[in-house]
């Protein structure tokens, strides 16, 4: 535990380097930036100041989130896991995005969209809401169950539109990002 | 955490594949020196730039997914596809050096006396040393799947130990093969029984000494607690591999061992 341990705060610290490191969720432009990695742990990028905070508030969080996931630890013995027989489990463990999706599952969501959607009515009155990022989104309508052709075409924000096909109603719903 | 909406990875730039493909390059090359002009150092420095491309760029799917948690269930179905698609192609390299067998000793010609084994080819016994072999790596199958559930049940003494018995017979095959080696009264060069025997118990052979180190890695990353009692890809990848390993030898066998004496 201890050494997984380690590796995740050194990760999370800047200490270890993986190919484009994460570095903050608010600053979308970190994202672009190629954190080469190297045998030499000497050679990384260099924070900038303003990053530098950003990069400590999200570790920070992290640190607070992993220490009331993890539980106690530090104890050497393997028999301070939770688990009897000394072998760690996801719900101990997991992190990132696993570790989300797996509590969201827990609870019956699927914020990532792994499951297929599932289908409304169809009717003018009851529409498939479709969630969308931007203004538009393209839609498969597989009309009836088992059809091989899906019909597809974009949807677009405003009213209410039909499937060329057999008309089953779509509306689109903007959304931002929750993070 | 992320901004993507989906729950794939979106892997980061990395230099490994370059890496990877300069040292296939490499050693492609350095064969070539080796075989035709007596020289080693295009091959050692292929040799070592994979060894460190393999190195780190497993160490950094290993960073991805214990340590950052990318390896989502879809993720992870993926790398399961992977790792089944090329255990199937490694079947197909080993289905050609049994083509060449069969071909060679279902229709012996007159050359080598019209037999099989061929005249003046004096085979192993299969009842020694190979039927032991064959021992060895069938009990290392049955300490795996000890291991595997062992894990899955959360006990991490009974894990560790089996897992070690795994590669501890692994090494032992390994090592009683070496010596079979030595004990062979022909060598590849004798003809076309030769040269199928240690084509195909070489890279047989080679392919023990991979799935082992693939063991001793999972041995390694669990003693790190890396692997939980529901995701423990890495480790299943490795038994999967070890299995086939154990499979193509039983082939080799009744094949080459059995059959061809």
């Amino acid at each position: 535990m201890k050494k997984r341990e380690e590796g995740v705060q050194k990760i999370r610290e800047g200490e270890l380097i993986v190919p484009g490191s994460w570095v903050s969720t608010e600053d979308k432009s970190s994202r672009n930036e190629l954190i080469l990695p190297s045998l030499f742990p000497e050679v990384h990028l260099l924070v900038s100041g303003e990053r530098a905070s950003r990069l400590l508030r999200g570790v920070s969080a992290l640190a607070a989130q992993a220490l009331r996931a993890r539980g106690p630890h530090g104890a050497v013995a393997t028999h301070s896991m939770a688990s009897g027989g000394g072998v760690p489990t996801d719900e101990e463990q997991a992190t990132g995005l696993e570790r989300e999706i797996m509590i969201a599952a827990e609870k019956g969501l699927d914020p990532y969209n792994m499951l297929p959607p599932k289908a409304a009515s169809g009717t003018k009155e009851d529409p498939n809401l479709v969630p969308s990022i931007t203004n538009k989104r393209i839609v498969g309508c597989i009309c009836e169950e088992d059809n091989c052709t899906v019909i597809w075409f974009w949807l677009h924000k405003g009213e209410t539109q039909r499937c060329p096909s057999r008309g089953t109603h779509y509306k689109l719903v903007p959304h931002q990002l929750a993070h | 955490m992320t901004h993507q909406t989906h729950a794939f990875h979106m892997v980061n730039p990395s230099p490994w594949p370059l890496t990877g493909a300069f040292s296939a390059l490499l050693l492609t090359s350095g064969l070539v020196m080796w075989f035709h002009y007596n020289s080693a150092t295009l091959l050692s420095l292929g040799l070592l730039a994979n060894t460190l491309t393999m190195y780190q760029w497993w160490r950094d799917v290993i960073r991805e997914g214990t340590y950052q948690g990318h390896h989502t269930p879809i993720v992870q179905k993926g790398l399961r596809y992977g790792m089944i698609l090329f255990i199937v192609s490694e079947v197909f390299f080993f289905a050609g050096f049994f083509w060449a067998f069969y071909h060679s000793s279902l229709v012996p010609t007159h050359d080598l006396g019209g037999c099989w084994p061929p005249t003046g080819i004096t085979p192993l016994n299969p009842l020694e040393v190979p039927l032991l072999n064959t021992s060895v790596l069938l009990a290392s199958g049955v300490s795996i799947t000890w291991a595997h559930h062992s894990l899955m049940e959360g006990k991490r003494n009974n894990m560790n130990q089996a897992l070690l018995i795994t590669i501890l017979l692994g090494v032992y095959f390994t090592i009683l093969q070496a010596s079979e080696y030595f004990e062979t009264s022909f060598s590849i060069s004798d003809g076309i029984y030769g040269s199928t025997f240690f084509m195909a118990t070489g890279f047989h052979g080679l392919h023990v000494i991979i799935g082992s180190t693939f063991l001793i890695i999972c041995l390694l990353r669990q003693l790190n607690f890396h692997f939980t009692s529901k995701h423990h890809f890495g480790f299943e990848a490795a038994a999967w591999y070890w299995h086939f390993v154990d499979v193509v030898w039983l082939f080799l066998y009744v094949s080459i061992y059995w059959w061809g004496s």
